[in-house]
Protein backbone atom coordinates (compact mmCIF):
# COMPACT_ATOMS: atom_id res chain seq x y z
CA UNK A 1 0.00 0.00 0.00
CA UNK A 2 1.36 3.09 -0.96
CA UNK A 3 -1.20 5.90 0.24
CA UNK A 4 -1.64 7.11 3.61
CA UNK A 5 -4.53 9.11 5.11
CA UNK A 6 -3.39 11.36 8.22
CA UNK A 7 -6.66 12.72 10.47
CA UNK A 8 -6.84 15.42 13.05
CA UNK A 9 -8.46 12.94 15.82
CA UNK A 10 -8.24 9.43 16.23
CA UNK A 11 -12.11 9.35 16.17
CA UNK A 12 -11.87 10.19 12.14
CA UNK A 13 -9.31 7.38 11.58
CA UNK A 14 -11.19 4.91 13.32
CA UNK A 15 -14.22 5.78 11.74
CA UNK A 16 -12.33 5.87 8.42
CA UNK A 17 -11.35 2.18 8.98
CA UNK A 18 -14.64 0.84 9.95
CA UNK A 19 -15.91 2.89 6.67
CA UNK A 20 -13.34 1.81 3.87
CA UNK A 21 -13.49 -2.09 5.17
CA UNK A 22 -17.26 -2.33 5.17
CA UNK A 23 -16.53 -1.38 1.49
CA UNK A 24 -14.11 -3.69 0.91
CA UNK A 25 -10.88 -2.02 0.27
CA UNK A 26 -7.41 -2.71 1.98
CA UNK A 27 -6.95 -0.62 4.67
CA UNK A 28 -4.31 -0.77 7.48
CA UNK A 29 -4.13 1.98 10.53
CA UNK A 30 -0.34 2.86 11.22
CA UNK A 31 1.54 4.85 14.13
CA UNK A 32 1.10 8.32 12.26
CA UNK A 33 4.57 9.35 10.32
CA UNK A 34 5.76 12.88 12.22
CA UNK A 35 7.56 13.38 9.24
CA UNK A 36 4.09 13.67 6.99
CA UNK A 37 1.51 15.41 9.91
CA UNK A 38 2.23 16.18 13.43
CA UNK A 39 -1.70 15.56 14.49
CA UNK A 40 -3.24 12.55 15.04
CA UNK A 41 -1.48 9.34 16.78
CA UNK A 42 -2.83 6.79 14.02
CA UNK A 43 -2.82 6.89 9.69
CA UNK A 44 -4.36 4.82 7.50
CA UNK A 45 -2.68 2.93 4.79
CA UNK A 46 -4.42 2.74 1.50
CA UNK A 47 -3.91 1.97 -2.12
CA UNK A 48 -2.93 5.39 -3.50
CA UNK A 49 -4.44 4.64 -7.35
CA UNK A 50 -8.11 4.28 -5.39
CA UNK A 51 -7.66 7.61 -3.78
CA UNK A 52 -10.60 9.73 -5.85
CA UNK A 53 -13.18 6.51 -4.63
CA UNK A 54 -11.57 6.45 -1.40
CA UNK A 55 -12.16 10.10 -0.05
CA UNK A 56 -15.51 9.94 -1.92
CA UNK A 57 -16.13 7.38 0.48
CA UNK A 58 -15.30 9.07 3.25
CA UNK A 59 -17.09 12.41 2.78
CA UNK A 60 -20.18 10.99 1.82
CA UNK A 61 -19.77 9.33 5.90
CA UNK A 62 -18.74 12.79 7.23
CA UNK A 63 -15.10 11.68 7.67
CA UNK A 64 -12.83 14.41 8.12
CA UNK A 65 -9.48 14.23 7.09
CA UNK A 66 -5.95 16.26 7.17
CA UNK A 67 -4.56 15.28 4.24
CA UNK A 68 -3.73 12.40 1.71
CA UNK A 69 -0.02 11.40 1.12
CA UNK A 70 1.77 8.89 -1.56
CA UNK A 71 4.02 7.42 1.42
CA UNK A 72 5.26 4.33 1.71
CA UNK A 73 7.41 3.72 5.23
CA UNK A 74 10.93 3.01 5.14
CA UNK A 75 10.07 -0.37 7.40
CA UNK A 76 8.25 -1.60 4.76
CA UNK A 77 12.18 -2.74 3.40
CA UNK A 78 12.42 -3.58 6.90
CA UNK A 79 11.41 -7.93 6.32
CA UNK A 80 12.70 -7.73 2.60
CA UNK A 81 16.32 -7.16 4.35
CA UNK A 82 16.07 -9.60 6.97
CA UNK B 1 -33.83 -9.15 47.26
CA UNK B 2 -35.72 -6.20 45.25
CA UNK B 3 -33.87 -3.34 43.87
CA UNK B 4 -35.94 -0.28 42.67
CA UNK B 5 -33.32 1.91 43.04
CA UNK B 6 -32.62 2.49 39.08
CA UNK B 7 -32.90 5.94 39.04
CA UNK B 8 -29.81 6.53 41.42
CA UNK B 9 -28.08 3.37 38.72
CA UNK B 10 -29.19 0.30 37.39
CA UNK B 11 -28.63 -3.14 38.66
CA UNK B 12 -28.26 -5.74 37.64
CA UNK B 13 -26.31 -5.10 34.35
CA UNK B 14 -26.48 -7.13 31.33
CA UNK B 15 -24.04 -9.71 31.37
CA UNK B 16 -21.88 -8.31 28.34
CA UNK B 17 -21.41 -5.34 30.04
CA UNK B 18 -19.19 -7.05 32.75
CA UNK B 19 -17.30 -9.24 29.73
CA UNK B 20 -16.73 -6.12 27.62
CA UNK B 21 -14.95 -4.50 30.65
CA UNK B 22 -13.11 -7.70 31.06
CA UNK B 23 -12.04 -7.90 27.41
CA UNK B 24 -10.89 -4.58 27.67
CA UNK B 25 -8.23 -5.26 30.42
CA UNK B 26 -7.42 -8.49 29.26
CA UNK B 27 -7.18 -7.95 25.54
CA UNK B 28 -7.25 -4.16 24.58
CA UNK B 29 -5.66 -2.60 27.64
CA UNK B 30 -3.86 0.45 25.96
CA UNK B 31 -4.77 4.11 25.62
CA UNK B 32 -6.86 5.37 22.51
CA UNK B 33 -5.63 7.76 20.38
CA UNK B 34 -2.34 8.28 21.66
CA UNK B 35 -0.40 5.72 19.60
CA UNK B 36 0.07 3.68 16.27
CA UNK B 37 0.65 -0.13 17.98
CA UNK B 38 -2.31 -2.56 18.59
CA UNK B 39 -3.73 -2.24 21.74
CA UNK B 40 -3.96 1.67 21.46
CA UNK B 41 -5.92 1.08 18.61
CA UNK B 42 -7.61 -1.85 19.81
CA UNK B 43 -8.81 0.54 22.96
CA UNK B 44 -9.51 3.36 20.33
CA UNK B 45 -11.88 0.68 18.03
CA UNK B 46 -13.79 0.49 21.48
CA UNK B 47 -14.11 4.16 21.96
CA UNK B 48 -15.61 4.87 18.51
CA UNK B 49 -17.56 1.37 18.26
CA UNK B 50 -19.36 2.98 21.39
CA UNK B 51 -19.95 6.73 19.93
CA UNK B 52 -21.04 4.71 17.08
CA UNK B 53 -23.99 2.71 18.87
CA UNK B 54 -24.81 5.85 21.24
CA UNK B 55 -24.94 8.29 18.38
CA UNK B 56 -27.39 5.49 16.32
CA UNK B 57 -29.34 5.41 19.70
CA UNK B 58 -30.13 9.17 19.54
CA UNK B 59 -30.67 9.42 16.20
CA UNK B 60 -27.71 11.62 16.05
CA UNK B 61 -26.23 11.54 12.47
CA UNK B 62 -22.95 12.51 13.26
CA UNK B 63 -21.24 10.57 15.60
CA UNK B 64 -18.50 13.38 16.50
CA UNK B 65 -21.35 15.43 17.93
CA UNK B 66 -21.39 12.71 20.94
CA UNK B 67 -18.83 13.73 23.30
CA UNK B 68 -18.00 11.45 26.37
CA UNK B 69 -18.09 12.67 29.76
CA UNK B 70 -17.58 11.30 33.51
CA UNK B 71 -21.73 11.51 33.90
CA UNK B 72 -24.49 13.76 33.22
CA UNK B 73 -23.27 16.25 35.81
CA UNK B 74 -20.34 16.80 34.23
CA UNK B 75 -21.90 16.98 30.71
CA UNK B 76 -24.33 19.42 32.16
CA UNK B 77 -21.61 21.35 33.53
CA UNK B 78 -19.75 21.60 30.27
CA UNK B 79 -23.23 22.70 28.71
CA UNK B 80 -23.91 25.01 31.14
CA UNK B 81 -20.45 26.72 31.76
CA UNK B 82 -19.52 26.35 28.17
CA UNK B 83 -21.91 28.71 26.96
CA UNK B 84 -23.36 30.75 29.64
CA UNK B 85 -21.59 34.79 30.18
CA UNK B 86 -22.28 37.14 32.91
CA UNK B 87 -25.40 39.26 31.30
CA UNK B 88 -26.78 36.10 29.72
CA UNK B 89 -30.51 35.18 30.82
CA UNK B 90 -31.23 31.39 31.50
CA UNK B 91 -34.40 29.81 31.97
CA UNK B 92 -35.00 26.75 34.01
CA UNK B 93 -37.87 24.77 36.24
CA UNK B 94 -38.82 23.91 39.43
CA UNK B 95 -38.47 20.54 39.13
CA UNK B 96 -34.54 20.13 38.15
CA UNK B 97 -31.97 17.66 39.97
CA UNK B 98 -28.77 19.68 41.70
CA UNK B 99 -26.82 18.97 38.37
CA UNK B 100 -28.01 22.15 36.84
CA UNK B 101 -29.58 23.78 39.48
CA UNK B 102 -26.10 24.33 41.55
CA UNK B 103 -24.23 25.15 38.25
CA UNK B 104 -27.14 28.13 37.58
CA UNK B 105 -27.15 29.27 40.89
CA UNK B 106 -22.86 28.94 40.91
CA UNK B 107 -23.60 31.53 37.47
CA UNK B 108 -25.96 33.57 39.26
CA UNK B 109 -23.64 34.56 41.29
CA UNK B 110 -20.94 35.35 38.08
CA UNK B 111 -23.74 38.00 36.74
CA UNK B 112 -25.94 35.66 34.76
CA UNK B 113 -29.78 36.38 35.33
CA UNK B 114 -31.82 32.82 36.46
CA UNK B 115 -35.95 32.69 36.04
CA UNK B 116 -36.99 29.46 37.55
CA UNK B 117 -40.65 28.89 36.30
CA UNK B 118 -42.62 27.08 38.73
CA UNK B 119 -43.91 23.55 38.02
CA UNK B 120 -47.58 22.56 39.21
CA UNK B 121 -47.47 20.14 42.41
CA UNK B 122 -47.47 17.02 39.98
CA UNK B 123 -44.26 18.36 38.79
CA UNK B 124 -46.16 19.46 35.28
CA UNK B 125 -44.68 22.46 34.12
CA UNK B 126 -47.07 24.98 32.81
CA UNK B 127 -46.34 25.71 29.16
CA UNK B 128 -47.86 29.36 29.15
CA UNK B 129 -46.17 30.18 32.07
CA UNK B 130 -42.72 29.38 30.55
CA UNK B 131 -43.46 30.57 27.04
CA UNK B 132 -44.19 33.92 28.80
CA UNK B 133 -40.51 33.52 30.73
CA UNK B 134 -38.32 32.83 27.69
CA UNK B 135 -37.45 36.49 26.14
CA UNK B 136 -35.36 38.05 23.60
CA UNK B 137 -32.08 37.93 25.33
CA UNK B 138 -33.02 34.57 26.68
CA UNK B 139 -29.30 32.28 26.07
CA UNK B 140 -30.72 29.03 26.73
CA UNK B 141 -33.93 26.79 28.68
CA UNK B 142 -32.61 23.66 30.41
CA UNK B 143 -34.67 21.41 31.93
CA UNK B 144 -35.06 17.86 32.91
CA UNK B 145 -36.82 15.20 30.45
CA UNK B 146 -37.66 12.92 33.23
CA UNK B 147 -38.02 14.46 36.96
CA UNK B 148 -35.91 12.20 39.08
CA UNK B 149 -38.42 12.64 42.31
CA UNK B 150 -42.18 12.72 40.60
CA UNK B 151 -41.46 10.66 37.18
CA UNK B 152 -43.32 13.37 35.71
CA UNK B 153 -42.57 13.92 31.71
CA UNK B 154 -41.48 16.83 30.13
CA UNK B 155 -42.97 18.36 26.76
CA UNK B 156 -39.43 18.36 25.35
CA UNK B 157 -40.83 18.90 21.49
CA UNK B 158 -43.31 21.52 22.63
CA UNK B 159 -40.60 23.10 24.72
CA UNK B 160 -37.83 22.78 21.74
CA UNK B 161 -40.29 24.63 19.33
CA UNK B 162 -40.84 27.28 22.20
CA UNK B 163 -37.20 27.85 22.25
CA UNK B 164 -36.20 27.94 18.48
CA UNK B 165 -39.37 30.68 17.87
CA UNK B 166 -37.11 32.74 19.98
CA UNK B 167 -33.29 31.22 18.93
CA UNK B 168 -32.97 30.13 22.41
CA UNK B 169 -30.64 27.18 22.22
CA UNK B 170 -32.50 24.04 24.33
CA UNK B 171 -30.44 21.91 26.69
CA UNK B 172 -32.15 18.60 27.95
CA UNK B 173 -31.62 16.75 31.14
CA UNK B 174 -32.03 13.15 29.82
CA UNK B 175 -30.53 11.25 33.54
CA UNK B 176 -33.58 9.51 33.46
CA UNK B 177 -34.46 8.98 30.08
CA UNK B 178 -31.56 7.59 27.87
CA UNK B 179 -32.26 4.42 27.19
CA UNK B 180 -35.70 3.93 29.15
CA UNK B 181 -37.64 6.63 26.99
CA UNK B 182 -36.97 6.93 23.08
CA UNK B 183 -34.95 10.03 22.06
CA UNK B 184 -34.35 11.16 18.52
CA UNK B 185 -32.34 14.17 18.89
CA UNK B 186 -33.17 15.62 15.06
CA UNK B 187 -36.97 14.73 15.27
CA UNK B 188 -37.05 16.34 18.64
CA UNK B 189 -34.92 19.29 17.48
CA UNK B 190 -32.54 19.72 20.60
CA UNK B 191 -29.64 21.78 20.66
CA UNK B 192 -27.62 19.79 23.53
CA UNK B 193 -28.33 16.80 25.62
CA UNK B 194 -26.92 15.47 28.27
CA UNK B 195 -26.83 11.43 29.43
CA UNK B 196 -25.41 9.46 32.37
CA UNK B 197 -24.37 6.04 31.18
CA UNK B 198 -24.81 3.91 34.08
CA UNK B 199 -28.66 4.03 34.68
CA UNK B 200 -30.83 3.45 31.38
CA UNK B 201 -28.18 2.60 29.15
CA UNK B 202 -27.32 -0.20 32.10
CA UNK B 203 -23.30 0.94 31.20
CA UNK B 204 -20.86 1.23 34.37
CA UNK B 205 -20.60 3.84 36.34
CA UNK B 206 -18.00 7.40 35.49
CA UNK B 207 -19.92 6.76 32.33
CA UNK B 208 -21.91 9.73 30.13
CA UNK B 209 -22.01 12.40 27.46
CA UNK B 210 -22.94 15.11 25.77
CA UNK B 211 -24.64 15.67 22.56
CA UNK B 212 -23.84 19.01 20.73
CA UNK B 213 -25.92 19.75 17.31
CA UNK B 214 -23.63 21.36 14.61
CA UNK B 215 -23.16 24.75 14.64
CA UNK B 216 -23.57 25.04 18.77
CA UNK B 217 -20.00 26.31 20.38
CA UNK B 218 -18.70 25.77 24.09
CA UNK B 219 -16.16 26.35 26.14
CA UNK B 220 -14.56 23.49 27.07
CA UNK B 221 -15.03 23.14 30.80
CA UNK B 222 -11.36 21.12 31.13
CA UNK B 223 -8.12 21.47 28.53
CA UNK B 224 -5.24 19.47 28.36
CA UNK B 225 -3.71 16.14 26.18
CA UNK B 226 -6.22 14.83 23.46
CA UNK B 227 -3.46 12.58 21.52
CA UNK B 228 -4.36 15.28 18.46
CA UNK B 229 -2.71 18.40 16.93
CA UNK B 230 -0.14 17.96 19.30
CA UNK B 231 2.69 20.16 17.83
CA UNK B 232 -0.39 22.86 19.15
CA UNK B 233 0.08 24.01 22.67
CA UNK B 234 -3.33 25.46 22.36
CA UNK B 235 -6.64 23.35 22.87
CA UNK B 236 -8.01 22.16 19.31
CA UNK B 237 -11.46 23.32 18.55
CA UNK B 238 -12.73 20.20 16.77
CA UNK B 239 -15.14 17.23 18.27
CA UNK B 240 -15.05 15.18 19.95
CA UNK B 241 -11.45 16.20 21.04
CA UNK B 242 -12.17 19.93 22.42
CA UNK B 243 -13.91 18.59 25.01
CA UNK B 244 -12.04 14.80 25.54
CA UNK B 245 -8.97 16.33 27.28
CA UNK B 246 -7.09 13.27 29.82
CA UNK B 247 -7.47 9.50 28.98
CA UNK B 248 -11.13 8.66 28.65
CA UNK B 249 -12.38 5.77 31.03
CA UNK B 250 -12.33 3.24 28.04
CA UNK B 251 -13.34 0.34 30.27
CA UNK B 252 -16.18 1.93 31.03
CA UNK B 253 -17.16 3.23 27.40
CA UNK B 254 -16.58 -0.81 26.41
CA UNK B 255 -19.16 -1.50 28.92
CA UNK B 256 -21.51 1.34 28.45
CA UNK B 257 -21.65 0.20 24.73
CA UNK B 258 -22.67 -3.34 25.46
CA UNK B 259 -25.25 -1.53 27.75
CA UNK B 260 -26.64 0.26 24.81
CA UNK B 261 -26.03 -2.85 22.17
CA UNK B 262 -28.46 -4.68 24.30
CA UNK B 263 -30.80 -1.81 24.65
CA UNK B 264 -30.79 -1.79 20.88
CA UNK B 265 -31.65 -5.52 20.10
CA UNK B 266 -34.70 -5.32 23.19
CA UNK B 267 -35.81 -1.39 21.44
CA UNK B 268 -36.16 1.27 23.57
CA UNK B 269 -39.89 1.22 22.80
CA UNK B 270 -40.27 -2.02 24.66
CA UNK B 271 -38.40 -0.70 27.61
CA UNK B 272 -40.36 2.32 28.37
CA UNK B 273 -44.01 -0.17 27.59
CA UNK B 274 -42.42 -1.87 30.38
CA UNK B 275 -41.37 0.33 32.67
CA UNK B 276 -45.08 2.18 32.16
CA UNK B 277 -46.57 -0.82 33.01
CA UNK B 278 -45.12 -1.37 36.13
CA UNK B 279 -45.62 2.13 37.33
CA UNK B 280 -49.37 1.66 36.58
CA UNK B 281 -49.39 -1.75 38.21
CA UNK B 282 -47.90 0.25 41.21
CA UNK B 283 -50.23 3.30 41.45
CA UNK B 284 -52.67 1.76 40.90
CA UNK B 285 -52.04 -0.74 43.97
CA UNK B 286 -50.69 2.24 46.22
CA UNK B 287 -53.51 4.33 45.75
CA UNK B 288 -55.69 1.65 47.61
CA UNK B 289 -53.46 1.41 50.27
CA UNK B 290 -54.64 3.96 53.31
CA UNK B 291 -52.22 6.38 54.36
CA UNK B 292 -50.16 6.37 51.41
CA UNK B 293 -49.81 9.87 49.80
CA UNK B 294 -48.27 9.59 46.05
CA UNK B 295 -46.56 12.60 43.68
CA UNK B 296 -46.40 12.88 40.23
CA UNK B 297 -49.08 12.40 37.53
CA UNK B 298 -51.60 9.89 38.05
CA UNK B 299 -51.28 8.83 34.17
CA UNK B 300 -48.65 6.51 33.53
CA UNK B 301 -48.36 7.05 30.37
CA UNK B 302 -46.93 10.97 31.90
CA UNK B 303 -44.27 9.64 33.59
CA UNK B 304 -41.19 7.73 33.11
CA UNK B 305 -40.18 4.47 35.96
CA UNK B 306 -39.92 6.75 38.86
CA UNK B 307 -42.57 6.82 41.26
CA UNK B 308 -42.70 8.85 44.67
CA UNK B 309 -45.10 8.22 47.61
CA UNK B 310 -45.04 8.92 51.79
CA UNK B 311 -46.63 6.56 54.40
CA UNK B 312 -48.73 8.60 56.70
CA UNK B 313 -47.12 9.53 59.97
CA UNK B 314 -43.31 7.83 59.35
CA UNK B 315 -40.65 9.14 58.03
CA UNK B 316 -39.53 8.42 54.25
CA UNK B 317 -35.92 7.49 55.43
CA UNK B 318 -38.32 5.19 58.60
CA UNK B 319 -39.96 3.78 55.69
CA UNK B 320 -36.70 2.96 53.54
CA UNK B 321 -35.36 1.48 56.71
CA UNK B 322 -38.18 -1.20 56.86
CA UNK B 323 -38.75 -1.98 53.32
CA UNK B 324 -34.67 -2.76 53.58
CA UNK B 325 -34.17 -4.68 56.70
CA UNK B 326 -37.66 -6.26 56.60
CA UNK B 327 -38.84 -7.23 52.91
CA UNK B 328 -35.03 -6.92 51.68
CA UNK B 329 -36.51 -3.52 48.96
CA UNK B 330 -33.84 -1.54 48.23
CA UNK B 331 -35.17 2.31 47.87
CA UNK B 332 -34.24 5.49 47.86
CA UNK B 333 -35.33 7.74 50.67
CA UNK B 334 -35.10 11.80 51.10
CA UNK B 335 -34.71 14.44 48.75
CA UNK B 336 -33.14 12.91 45.91
CA UNK B 337 -30.28 15.87 45.68
CA UNK B 338 -33.51 17.51 43.92
CA UNK B 339 -34.48 20.24 46.96
CA UNK B 340 -36.30 22.82 44.24
CA UNK B 341 -38.47 19.45 43.08
CA UNK B 342 -39.65 18.81 46.88
CA UNK B 343 -40.26 22.07 47.54
CA UNK B 344 -42.74 21.82 44.06
CA UNK B 345 -44.38 18.59 45.42
CA UNK B 346 -44.77 19.80 49.06
CA UNK B 347 -42.54 17.35 50.69
CA UNK B 348 -39.65 19.85 51.40
CA UNK B 349 -37.81 19.35 53.41
CA UNK B 350 -38.39 15.64 54.48
CA UNK B 351 -38.97 14.28 51.18
CA UNK B 352 -40.19 11.16 49.64
CA UNK B 353 -39.69 7.10 49.38
CA UNK B 354 -39.21 6.71 45.64
CA UNK B 355 -39.62 3.38 43.75
CA UNK B 356 -37.42 3.66 40.24
CA UNK B 357 -38.17 0.36 38.13
CA UNK B 358 -35.92 -0.69 35.06
CA UNK B 359 -35.79 -3.76 32.54
CA UNK B 360 -34.94 -6.77 35.27
CA UNK B 361 -37.98 -5.94 37.43
CA UNK B 362 -41.09 -7.24 37.03
CA UNK B 363 -44.75 -7.48 38.10
CA UNK B 364 -44.36 -9.61 40.83
CA UNK B 365 -41.59 -8.07 42.75
CA UNK B 366 -44.59 -4.61 42.12
CA UNK B 367 -47.35 -7.01 44.25
CA UNK B 368 -44.19 -8.28 47.07
CA UNK B 369 -43.61 -4.41 47.45
CA UNK B 370 -47.60 -3.68 47.45
CA UNK B 371 -47.87 -6.16 49.84
CA UNK B 372 -45.42 -4.61 52.09
CA UNK B 373 -46.46 -1.18 51.92
CA UNK B 374 -50.39 -2.66 53.29
CA UNK B 375 -47.85 -3.80 56.26
CA UNK B 376 -46.59 -1.02 56.36
CA UNK B 377 -49.41 1.29 56.62
CA UNK B 378 -51.33 -0.99 59.17
CA UNK B 379 -48.25 -0.41 61.13
CA UNK B 380 -48.24 3.08 61.05
CA UNK B 381 -51.70 3.59 61.29
CA UNK B 382 -51.44 1.95 64.50
CA UNK B 383 -48.74 3.91 65.66
CA UNK B 384 -50.71 7.04 65.45
CA UNK B 385 -52.93 5.62 67.34
CA UNK B 386 -51.56 5.07 70.27
CA UNK B 387 -48.85 8.54 69.86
Amino acid sequence: MDGLISFFASHHAMRAEAVLKSSGWAVRLIPGPKDLSPNCGVALRFEYAQRENVLAALVAKNVRIDGVHCYRPRSDDWSVRR
Amino acid sequence: MIYFDNAATSWPKPPAVCAALSDYFGDAGGNPGRAGHRMSVAAARIVENAREAVAELFHANDSSRIVFTQNATHALNLALYGLLRPGDHVVTTSIEHNSVMRPLRHLETLGVELTVVACGVDGMVDLDRLHHALRSDTRLLVTTHGSNVAGTLMPVAALASFAHEQRILYLVDASQTAGAIPIDVQHLDLDLMAFTGHKGLLGPTGTGGLYIREGVALSPLIRGGTGSDSAHETQPEFLPDAYESGTLNVAGIAGLAAGVNFLSEIGIDAVKTHEQKLVAQFLAGASEIPGITLYGPRDGALRCGVVSFNVNGVTPSEVGLILDESFGICARTGLHCAPAAHRTLGTFPMGTVRFSFGWFNSPAEIDVALAALRQIGVWARSELATH
